[in-house]
């Protein structure tokens, strides 16, 4: 376990230390406090509805993780590969898999503050109104968990190149895919998609966390998606050995 | 050709690489290499560039696998306990990869975190490793605000942190100047006291000076292996000399030249330099059957030359390879 911490409190600290740390995260609050309050001039954001609500937030802060997260994985291991020191990495007494956890927790990391800071607009609603605490902690657990599924893409993704760049689009590609594409994809396909695969859309799943229930199985359905992606990265990592 | 590679167990030995070969893709990085290394010595892996020196040590640190073949590392296989291998093994990488915007000290203490050391043991092992490689100076500062030869100690540093059995040192002077060089070279030879070390250059004169024993890969496969005295010895059938001499009043370079090539066991002599500084002088190069440095002097007394240099010219690594895949 103690390399796992180790590597996650040193991509954090690294993280903080880069300016993508920064940006990621103005635009996360920018554009999730925008959406909130003036939506997409639907009759859905904050004032239009009219209601003592974190619903505007919880429905549109997954389109901006899609974005940002990949931002802040793609260096995680493109870099050390680019670089080298993957090399000295890779071969002190740790797994690849210890490897693939830590440089995932210490994303979870930086997403663990974004949404803490995003903690004003709870704070807010409370101040003028009494909203369903359930919901909003229901909100919460589900962008948690919806983060560190794309978190995990990116991972991924980052294993795949030692450039950044391509990791970035193509880890913003395949957040996007999960989180809305699926469901344009399966209509392409299938006249009468099977209800199935339909569960495979993030937004499906995240729907309910947003009303605030709880369900068990989007709540495994996103771990099942990360750990799909942890040993992913972790494979992707010992092809080198028989490249 | 190797005379201690063959053997199937060496009691000695720390290290056992047997019949190791690598594939990438369609390329034979590796076919057949096979060496032992013996506990507290310091090996040299010696060969020109693509010759398959970082694979083998690429394989050896664990961070590629070899397509057929076996290694033993204190015993322990290197294929099913890679884990427990890695924590003997000290590794500095061709380039010396390090995290350029990390402090010294904070990267240091994330690698013996990562090598599972407490916060006293890891304070107390920086202080002696920053010790041994000289980089108290530098230890609150950027890695890449460092200067090579500072980038190479702190790579010696953090691969010496836990004190392994045995260090891996993948061209470790190569990019320093002269001076950085001579330090790394006296360095890598005080840990070797301590250490088992396995080093590679391309470089012979290093490596002749830092190692116990030499094994020379040409090829992905091993040419030689013994220490610097018995490869010379197997080159003993060809002795290149070196001969400066001020010619007799009256006497042409070219006849000077005559007079060496039809001294006996010269195979070829041929003039290589004429310098006028401090003494005027002709230099040849001799190919001789034998070492006729006494004859060389003896002629140049009788014909009237100056003699003002006689020597052996060492082997540089192009003859020995020269030799070693002559037939191959």
């Amino acid at each position: 376990m103690k390399p796992i911490w180790t590597l996650a409190r040193r991509e954090m600290a690294a993280t903080f230390d880069s300016p993508i740390a920064y940006i990621a995260g103005v635009v996360f609050l920018v554009a999730t406090g925008l959406l909130f309050f003036f939506g997409l001039g639907g009759s859905d954001d904050y004032f239009t509805a009219r209601e003592a609500t974190l619903r505007p937030l919880f429905d549109y802060a997954p389109w901006v993780l899609a974005v940002i997260l990949p931002a802040v994985t793609m260096r995680l291991l493109a870099e050390e590969k680019k670089s080298g020191t993957l090399e000295l990495l890779v071969t002190m007494p740790v797994t690849d898999l210890q490897i693939v956890l830590g440089k995932l927790l210490g994303a979870v990391g930086f997403l663990v503050v974004a949404l803490l800071l995003t903690l004003v607009f709870p704070a807010l609603v409370l101040s003028i109104g009494h909203p369903d605490l359930g919901a909003i902690a229901g909100g919460y657990i589900g962008l948690l968990l919806v983060g560190t599924a794309f978190l995990s893409l990116g991972v991924m993704t980052s294993t795949w190149t030692h450039n950044q760049i391509v990791a970035f689009i193509v880890g913003l590609l395949l957040c996007a895919f999960f989180w809305t594409g699926t469901d344009a994809l399966l209509k392409t396909l299938f006249e009468q998609p099977p209800p199935a695969l339909q569960l495979l859309n993030f937004q499906t799943q995240f729907s309910d966390f947003a009303r605030g229930v709880l369900d068990l199985r989007s709540v495994l359905y996103f771990v099942s998606v990360t750990a799909v992606a942890v040993v992913a990265s972790t494979y992707s990592l010992q092809s080198r050995h028989w490249k | 050709m190797t005379a201690t590679a063959t053997s199937s167990t060496n009691p000695a030995a720390v290290i056992q690489v047997r019949d190791l070969v690598k594939k990438y893709d369609t390329k034979l990085a590796l076919n057949g290499v096979s060496f032992d290394v013996r506990a507290g010595e310091i090996l040299g892996l010696l060969g020109p560039n693509g010759a398959g020196k970082s694979t083998s040590m690429k394989i050896l640190t664990t961070y590629v696998s070899a397509t057929s073949g076996q290694v033993t590392v204190d015993g322990k296989d290197l294929a099913s306990d890679a884990v427990a291998i890695r924590a003997m093994l000290g590794y500095l990488p061709e380039s010396t990869p390090l995290y350029n915007d990390m402090v010294v000290y904070d990267y240091l203490t994330y690698v013996g975190e990562m090598r599972g050391f407490d916060g006293a043991t890891c304070k107390k092992r920086i202080a002696e490793v920053a010790a041994t490689v000289g980089i108290r100076d530098v230890i609150g500062m950027a890695i890449g605000t460092l200067s090579k030869g500072y980038k190479q100690r702190v790579g010696l540093a953090q691969a010496l942190l836990h004190n392994p059995k045995i260090l891996i040192l993948d061209e470790p002077t190569s990019g320093l100047d002269p001076n950085q060089i001579v330090e790394i070279r006296n360095l890598i030879r005080d840990l070797g006291k301590n250490h088992t070390v396995i080093l590679s250059s391309h470089n012979l004169a290093e490596v002749r000076q830092i190692c116990d024993r030499i094994v020379i890969i040409h090829r992905g496969a091993v040419v030689a292996d013994g220490t610097v005295d018995e490869l010379e010895g197997k080159m003993a059938n060809s002795h290149r000399l070196v001969v400066a001499l001020t010619p007799a009043a009256g006497t042409q370079a070219d006849a000077v030249r005559s007079g060496l090539a039809g001294l006996p066991g010269v195979r070829s002599a041929v003039l290589s330099h004429h310098s006028t500084l401090p003494v005027a002088a002709d230099t040849f190069e001799i190919e001789a059957t034998t070492d006729i440095r006494p004859e060389i002097a003896k002629w140049a007394q009788t014909a009237g030359h100056g003699l003002v240099e006689l020597r052996r010219k060492s082997m540089d690594l192009e003859s020995i390879f020269q030799q070693l895949t002559h037939d191959a």
